[in-house]
């Protein structure tokens, strides 16, 4: 079931104008200006680059320095309670409610948000179905597996169908089956059920299967932030090829061209010189002998635009 | 996309108001802790008092009418004494103020046990499976948090304090037939509120602050226990010791008495004579004991260790049991009554007093529940 349209959300999902958070000597945003389209939103940075409390911020869980800023179209320094109730969070560390049955625990989330207890405890069932406890759901939740536990967490977080879902490491501890669940359930959410998604995760290929935007932090300060197919920017002089032949002989050959290679997996990776083209490469195969069985221009991998976001000095945007 | 997806569904209900919402954790809580049968034992334990005070009330009620429902227990019933029966009516406000001290001290140990039961889980649990996030990410305040916890204990203490005491009043207000006795008696009904409210605020915090203190709940358990038990056998061993030091004095007074020796081959007369000083000397150094006894009552500081001593002395004082005490005094004999008095009373302390180390031990909770419970302003 799709959101009727009058529920459609606003273009912007959150925004910070020099938001400024210390702990002490310790400052864990600085200065943080942006502005976050809807949608799903991966947030990548180290440990201790202001993440976690970005998120606390959003919430208004705690109270920043200085700086304004606004999720879903409310001031987060004034409206906390009314964030809370629109936003779902399942926070990184595990934490349980104790001496609960999965349905109690879910249904409990859901009247602490303000539903009354029959419609939580329908809904409880609901959820704990849609992400795939069902049967576990009358079993007390200390005995729940690491990833049973992730689950309960999300199923918590949407019980009451925020417009808006904060997942803080989702898939940390988990074991590959259980995080590809919990990433084919927060891709449902974001791109079949209109629910917007930050998605925080030092796991680049879980933001990448997931998001279809990023932000990178580091030292509490934005690094860099676009939509991931723009970041994953293409080369104009650095080319993706596979040969035929083990290729020695080419390199050699694209060497004395003024071309500089490398072997990356599979792939030989080959930067031309200034003003050259990928002609420069079929006219050396051809003049080699060597059949080219691939060959495209380099896209930067997440990973890439990740690392070469925390060397900048400045954040940016694309 | 499928047809029909049945994965996930929106939902459309409404939100309640932020007010009430402390009361999901009380409700939660109180599901949670009716479970355990030790907890539902003790409660209907605790309603045995609840009922021999609703029995006394209507027996009561009867007795004011001179019904004949009473005529095969008026013989039992004249042991409360021959004026008390001939005129019940003018004893009424004494006799249930009484009735609902006994009763409410009684009650007070089965809350301490219910407490022991339910109040260690409250916090320590929460800290143990790192609940507190859980919480505060929601559209909940740390004061709804507490306000909700605490009410699990007021709830408790309500179930076997003041609904038992209010349904006992209008049960011995209905058999009764008389609406003066509402003007008489509804300050206990108050009263009795009051009690079991004070109860659970102090109480109800300080177990609090000591769940707060650890992820054991089990460590809490002992703590609770430590501040129920070795408080009382405290105050009970200082006060011992302040007794023994005057029952010294009242002993050594009758051995001065005693050390004067019969003179041998004296008259009658005279050994009567000397018979007659001993017995004064007896009875003036019993009335300085008891003199004693009564002047150290009211200034005595060592029950002030004892929880439960100081929740009564300010139960006592919202009944107003003192002066019903000192208007029944007045149908014992007069050489007892000092005796008695003490002996029903119990210690005469200024009630501020207790008031004082309630007051302090709810400010000591405040604190500690304010720093052990923080809010998610910090870092890991």
């Amino acid at each position: 079931m799709e959101r009727p349209a009058q529920q459609q959300p606003a273009t912007t999902l959150f925004r910070f104008e020099g938001v400024t958070k210390t702990y002490g000597s310790i400052t864990a945003l600085d200065d943080l200006t942006l502005n976050v389209p809807v949608g799903a939103i991966g947030l990548l940075g180290p440990n201790g680059s202001g993440k976690t409390t970005m998120i606390r911020s959003l919430l208004g869980l705690i109270p920043v320095d200085r700086g304004s800023g606004e999720i879903l179209g409310m001031d987060f320094r004034t409206r906390q309670l009314e964030i809370r109730r629109a936003v779902g969070f399942a926070p990184e560390d595990e934490c349980l409610f104790p001496r609960t049955v999965g349905v109690e625990f879910v249904a409990y989330a859901g009247e602490l948000v303000g539903m009354g207890y029959r419609d939580a405890m329908q809904r409880a069932h609901e959820v704990l179905d849609y992400v795939g406890l069902g049967e576990a759901r009358y079993r007390k939740v200390e005995s729940y597996s690491t990833g049973m536990k992730q689950r309960l967490k999300l199923a918590s977080a949407i019980v009451h169908d925020p417009k808006m879902l904060i997942l803080d490491e989702p898939t940390n501890g988990m074991d590959p089956a259980g995080r590809d669940e919990i990433i084919e359930l927060s891709a449902d959410l974001s791109r079949n059920k209109g629910m917007s998604l930050l998605f925080s995760s030092h796991l680049l290929p879980d933001v990448e299967a997931v998001c279809d935007y990023v932000i990178v932090m580091g030292s509490g300060k934005l690094l860099q932030q676009g939509p991931i197919q723009q970041l994953k920017q293409l080369h104009q002089l650095s080319f993706e090829m596979r040969l035929k032949s083990d290729g020695a002989n080419f390199t050699r050959r694209l060497a004395a061209l003024g071309c500089v290679t490398r072997i990356q997996d599979d792939l030989l990776i080959v930067q031309v010189p200034a003003g050259a083209s990928q002609n420069l490469l079929w006219e050396a195969a051809a003049a080699g002998n060597e059949q080219i069985r691939y060959l495209r221009p380099q896209r930067s991998t997440l990973e890439e635009v990740f690392l070469d976001a925390l060397k900048q000095p400045n954040g940016r945007a694309v | 996309m499928p047809i029909f997806d049945q994965g996930y569904q929106h939902w459309n209900g409404q939100l309640a108001n932020q007010t009430w919402r402390w009361l999901v954790i009380t409700r939660q809580g109180l599901r949670a802790g009716m479970k355990n049968i030790i907890v539902r034992i003790v409660l209907l334990l605790a309603w045995i008092p609840a009922i021999a005070l609703a029995a006394f009330l209507c027996i009561w009620g009867l007795l004011e009418r001179q019904s004949d429902l009473l005529s095969g227990i008026m013989p039992i019933l004249r042991l409360l004494g021959s004026s008390i029966v001939a005129d019940p009516k003018h004893y009424r406000l004494e006799v249930w103020t009484i009735s609902f001290h006994f009763f409410l001290s009684v009650e007070v140990y089965f809350s301490m046990i219910l407490i022991l039961l339910m109040g260690p889980n409250l916090i320590s649990q929460d800290l143990r499976f790192n609940a507190l996030p859980l919480y505060l990410s929601r559209p909940l305040r740390r004061i709804d948090y507490f306000v909700g916890k605490l009410a699990i204990i007021a709830a408790l203490l309500g179930m076997v304090m003041v609904l038992p005491a209010i349904i006992a009043y209008l049960l011995g207000l209905l058999l009764s037939l008389d609406i003066t006795i509402l003007r008489d008696t509804f300050r206990l009904v108050v009263a009795s509120i009051a009690y079991g409210s004070v109860f659970a605020m102090s109480g109800g915090l300080l177990v609090l602050a000591l769940s707060s203190l650890s992820r054991n709940s089990r460590y809490v358990a002992l703590f609770w226990l430590g501040v129920w038990f070795l408080g009382g056998v405290l105050g009970q061993a200082l006060d011992a010791n302040a007794r023994d030091q005057r029952r010294h004095i009242y002993f050594a007074n009758i051995d001065r008495a005693s050390m004067r020796r019969v003179p041998a081959a004296r008259s009658r007369g005279e050994r009567n004579r000397f018979e007659r000083e001993m017995s004064d000397a007896y009875r003036r150094a019993d009335e300085e004991f008891q003199a004693a006894e009564v002047r150290a009552s009211a200034t005595n500081w060592r029950p002030l260790v004892s929880y439960t001593a100081n929740i009564t002395r300010v139960g006592e004082q919202m009944l107003g049991t003192n002066n019903s005490w000192d208007a029944l005094s007045k149908l014992w004999p007069a050489g007892q009554r000092q005796t008695l008095l003490l002996f029903w009373k119990g210690q005469q302390y200024p009630w501020y007093w207790s008031a004082g180390v309630l007051l302090g031990l709810f400010g000591l909770s405040t604190w500690i529940l304010n720093v052990k419970v923080k809010s998610l302003d910090r870092l890991k």
